[in-house]
């Protein structure tokens, strides 16, 4: 892909958090009574109605959570990728990072949409 | 001819120019912290996605486990997060988040001309133009927001305003 | 009488092993700059000091030097603006060559490769010009801040991403690139946006700022570097 094009994801893909990463803020913390710790409420694991696993259990959450967890990943490696180029001015060591940046991108994607797969269905 | 400070690209002498623009205006700055925060919150973004993973059973499960099995992994696995140096680090986390976050809406603007000054003829007594009021003033509401997240999450986990 | 104390890099590769920096006293007079007092150190108190200067007021853009930890020309700054204590040093990310002269050429090199001339379509134009071409005022301005560029080397002195990626073309030439495509008279717009897409190219200007902090003349490269990347998303 094109530089150009790369740095135009980067952009979109930090709005992008920007929106959903607000969405998944909000449930989790926002939700709060001020004075309790998230400890008590939105983490435990069942019997408070903010528990964080009725927001995976909502499927328009949980798929806002899927594209947080794609932006995120882009966004976060891609900006690895920019400072490993300058840190490396080497074009091996530029063709290696892009190739151990993917494989580790690709393994995040599989493991965090297992999860929320996964949370989606405990009942 | 033998390398010199001056002449080598050593590695202390590009971290030491990244990290620490000393005699540098803010815009430097916050070239410095958005790298250092976007590397310390992709990290924690990485951990987040493994530790979210273990709260349902870790990597061995890739069928729905028994509500049983993920409610005491769950309880396992929280008992070795939820304690304060954790927590504490969560906070930094918060700053970081908010501060990249607003930040990065900054610079996003800022890479394309938005919120910087226009080209004018040249005017050596007034600052730069791209030195803009509005930019700046977008850096220092990213500092506030930070510290203001910074304060809500000592709230939100270690409960102090009002409990 | 108030001496200033100047603190000089000394290096010399054909005869030193090592670096190092010597020291000398300088009588004050008003109105020094720094250039003056290392004219000074050169004519009275050490021959042997290296320096680059021709104009000796801030056009010719030959007698850059670190002082005091930020690049600056020295003929155009006053001892009195910076304290009376000085390190001066040679000017980073350019290559040493001695004392306090540093090597251009790499700098010239990444200047000439954003063409920076008008370029006309028509090539019989282009060598014997035919008539003036006439600029509206609106359109004088949106590239005459950046034409003042005296190719000093301070910007890609101070800007940190050139300091870790050395094929990064610096702030001079992204200027300079974008007062070419700014100008009403230049034909090349898409033959220019070609020149710096690449991973090493533009898309690395991370806004730091420090480019237009140093600069002597006003030019403000980082602007023109955030309006020459809007026009590259534009295409
Ligand atoms: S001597 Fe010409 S710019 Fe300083």
């Amino acid at each position: 892909m094109r530089e150009k094009n790369v740095m135009l994801l980067h952009y979109l893909s930090g709005v992008g958090i920007l929106i959903f990463g607000g969405i998944h803020l909000f449930t989790v913390f926002f939700t709060r009574p001020l004075g309790e710790t998230v400890w008590e409420t939105t983490l435990l694991f069942e019997g408070h109605q903010f528990a964080i696993l009725e927001v995976y259990r909502n499927m328009l959450l949980a798929s806002s959570l899927w594209f947080l967890l794609l932006f995120t990943t882009f966004h976060g490696l891609n900006g690895l990728r920019v400072i490993l180029i300058e840190l490396f001015p080497n074009r091996a060591v530029r063709s290696a990072t892009r190739y151990v940046l993917l494989f580790l991108g690709f393994a995040l994607m599989v493991y965090g949409t297992r999860t929320i797969v996964i949370a989606h269905m405990i009942r | 001819m033998r390398a010199t400070r001056a002449q080598s690209r050593s590695y202390s002498t590009v971290l030491k120019t990244m990290l620490l623009p000393a005699g540098y205006s803010v815009e430097r700055w916050s070239y410095t912290l958005q790298r250092v925060t976007g590397v310390v919150v992709t990290l924690y973004f990485v951990l987040h996605v493994v530790e979210t993973g273990n709260f349902i059973g870790g990597p061995g499960v890739w069928y729905v486990p028994s509500k049983d099995f993920a409610a005491s992994y769950y309880e396992q696995v929280k008992e070795l997060l939820h304690n304060p140096i954790f927590d504490a680090g969560l906070v930094i986390i918060g700053w970081m988040v908010a501060f990249h976050t607003i930040n990065g809406l900054r610079l996003t603007l800022a890479h394309f001309g938005i919120t910087l000054g226009k080209p004018t003829r040249v005017d050596p007594e007034s600052p730069p133009r791209s030195f803009s009021n509005y930019q700046r003033a977008i850096f220092w509401a990213s500092i506030a927001l930070a510290t203001f997240a910074a304060v809500y999450s000592v709230d939100a986990l270690f409960g102090v305003l009002s409990g | 009488m108030k001496t200033v104390r100047f603190s000089v890099y000394r290096f010399d590769p054909s005869s030193d092993k090592k670096e190092r920096y010597a020291t000398y006293e300088v009588p004050y007079k008003t109105g020094m700059t720094v250039l003056d007092g290392l004219l000074y150190i050169k004519e009275r108190l050490d021959h042997t000091l290296a320096i680059r200067y021709s104009c000796r007021m801030g056009i010719c853009g030959s007698c850059g030097m670190t002082v005091n930890g930020l690049p600056r020309l020295a003929c155009y700054t006053q001892v009195k603006e910076v304290g009376w204590s000085l390190k001066v040093e040679p000017l980073r990310n350019h290559p040493h060559v001695r004392d306090l002269v540093t090597n251009f050429d790499e700098f010239f090199k990444k200047h000439k490769s954003v063409k920076p001339w008008l370029v006309r379509t028509d090539s019989r134009e282009q060598e014997s010009p035919t008539s003036q071409y006439l600029q509206s005022d609106a359109e004088l301005e949106k590239y005459i801040q950046f034409s003042y560029c005296i190719s000093c080397g301070l910007c890609y002195s101070a800007c940190p991403v050139v300091s870790s990626l050395p094929e990064f073309p610096g702030p001079q030439a992204l200027a300079l690139l974008y007062r070419y495509l700014a100008d009403s008279r230049d034909q090349s717009r898409s033959e220019r946006l070609k020149i710096v897409d690449e991973a090493v190219g533009i898309w690395r200007c991370h806004f730091a700022g420090s480019c237009s902090q140093v600069c002597p003349k006003g030019v403000d490269p980082a602007l023109a570097i955030q309006l020459l990347r809007r026009e590259m998303m534009r295409g």
